[in-house]
């Protein structure tokens, strides 16, 4: 596939933005160099409405081709799950309890990126590589985990119920022994709020 | 002696209007690195037009640059002292010289002057305009720091004065390697090779050979702007600066960092009429923590990133 790394560029994003990102900084630029702004206006003859017109042509190419890209990505994401060969199902099918490594062996043989689960299911990359190496203090809490964990079996086509039941009683023995005292949390949170 | 004056660092606040701030600024960012504990010294560059040292209270004093450049008194002779810890001060003359009247040898001279300062940072406060002095005094810094004001025609000034910097820049490091014939050429045909703007002329020129693309990605490497936007009174305003990075990279082609703002506020022309160094006496003033975090930011080369939305309000 082409790279979309000069359109994000053009766009001012990083790659791994999200559509929200590329409406909004779409918006903006294309606002900020249609030239009404003054420091646009100010730029006086190094700002021609020939330049203005190449600009605006190659933001609206950027962002119709990043586009295509966020929509190919959650679509070609969102067909992988049906795709798993039958040698796959049958390894899947052979695990007797999911655990963060064995997701990932999952995740790696059906070719998905962590950033194809984000970009359909808006999870932080950061998250779902932590449910993978199962770093439980990344989660502030079991509600959180569970639900991403909900997602992230979905995305994979695999038996949601079956992941949470195996996984979550690994988190909770950790929470039981190594877990910080719940009194930082509640610190935290009552420092945020005053 | 434990600075030598090899390990200063050099700023050089400008950008081209006069009334922007870059005085008030300059005074302000050398008290909070010389309250830091680094001994600072600010240099007065805007000849003709000189008055850093009424930031400070100060009379105007009797030593200035005309006596570096005439009696031949060394720099550290001139220096006075601020009133403020670890801050010190080259004044420059009230109306007797002026950019006009330095010649070549004596810029040179003051440069190799300034550099060998026994100071941890050095500040210069460069006058208005685009004066080949200025451009050349400013390209001199370490830290190179564009002031302006949200106004259309602090703007204006303000691109010109970016333009001359990167002009002349160009022409510095293309001279050294006697490539100037080139930029003269592309210059003059401009037309012809439909260069629009700046950023098209760069471009045609670091392509036109393998050794001016080696030439120039050598010597502007590093080579960054840290822009300050003074006297901020919307939301908008500040948005500005974040604005600038984007115009920068896309129609002048060089890279910028958005350093920082500072709010308007009627408290700093009390303070300027008052003689009283504004950082001091002014600790609940937003602007006294707006300018020193965006000194914080030159210091270590970072910035600050607006969000983009369509709002605007009030401070």
């Amino acid at each position: 596939m082409e790279s979309c790394d000069p359109y994000f560029e053009i766009l001012e994003l990083p790659r791994g933005a999200g559509m929200e990102d590329v409406n909004r900084s779409y918006n903006y630029l294309k606002k900020l160099y249609s030239g009404d702004a003054i420091e646009v206006a100010a730029l006086n003859s190094d700002f021609s409405e020939e330049f203005s017109r190449d600009y605006l042509a190659r933001l609206d190419e950027a962002y119709v081709k990043v586009r295509e890209e966020l929509e190919n990505r959650k679509t070609v994401a969102s067909q992988q799950k049906t795709i798993m060969g039958d040698e796959l199902q049958q390894w899947v099918k052979g695990i007797d309890s999911f655990n963060g490594d064995q997701l990932r062996e999952i995740r790696i043989r059906l070719g998905v990126g962590l950033e194809d689960i984000h970009a359909v299911t808006r999870i932080q990359t950061e998250y779902l590589a932590s449910i993978e190496n199962e770093s439980f203090s990344a989660f502030r809490a079991e509600a959180y985990l569970r639900s991403y964990l909900i997602e992230y079996a979905r995305f994979l086509g695999l038996d949601s119920n079956r992941v949470l039941a195996d996984y979550l009683p690994r988190y909770r023995t950790w929470a039981a022994t190594d877990k910080k005292p719940d009194v930082v949390e509640v610190g935290y949170v009552l420092t945020k709020s005053v | 002696m434990e600075n030598s004056g090899h390990n200063s660092t050099i700023w050089a606040i400008g950008g081209g209007k006069g009334g922007t701030g870059k005085s008030f600024l300059t005074s302000c960012m050398g008290t909070h690195l010389a309250l830091k504990g680094n001994s600072t010294t600010l240099l007065d560059a805007d000849l003709g037009g000189a008055n850093l040292h009424s930031f400070f209270g100060l009379n105007a004093p009797r030593h200035t640059l005309a006596d570096f450049f005439e009696k031949k008194l060394p720099l550290q002779d001139i220096t006075v002292h601020s009133g403020i810890a670890n801050l010190q001060l080259i004044a420059a003359p009230g109306a007797s010289l002026d950019n006009e009247n330095i010649n070549h040898a004596q810029k040179l001279k003051l440069f190799r002057h300034i550099r060998n300062l026994d100071s941890n940072n050095i500040l210069i406060d460069l006058g208005a305009g685009t004066h080949v002095n200025t451009i050349d005094t400013f390209l001199l810094a370490d830290k190179m720091i564009i002031v302006t004001s949200p106004e259309i025609t602090a703007l204006e000034n303000m691109y010109q004065f970016i333009k001359s910097v990167y002009f002349r820049k160009l022409k510095s490091i293309f001279k050294t390697h006697g490539l100037t014939s080139i930029i003269q050429e592309v210059w003059k045909n401009r037309a012809a090779y439909g260069i629009r703007n700046l950023k098209e002329l760069i471009a045609h020129i670091r392509n036109s050979s393998d050794k001016t693309r080696e030439v120039f990605d050598r010597e502007m490497s590093g080579f960054v702007l840290h822009i300050v936007i003074n006297q901020a009174r919307t939301t908008r305003d500040i948005q500005i600066g974040e604005n600038l990075k984007s115009i920068c990279a896309n129609v002048l082609g060089l890279p910028a960092i958005y350093a920082g703002y500072s709010r308007y506020d009627e408290g700093v022309k009390d303070s300027i009429n008052k003689r009283e160094p504004f950082m001091l006496f002014n600790r609940l003033s937003p602007v006294v923590g707006e300018i020193k975090s965006l000194t914080e930011n030159i210091i270590n080369g970072t910035g600050i990133t607006v969000q983009r939305e369509l709002l605007n309000g009030k401070l």
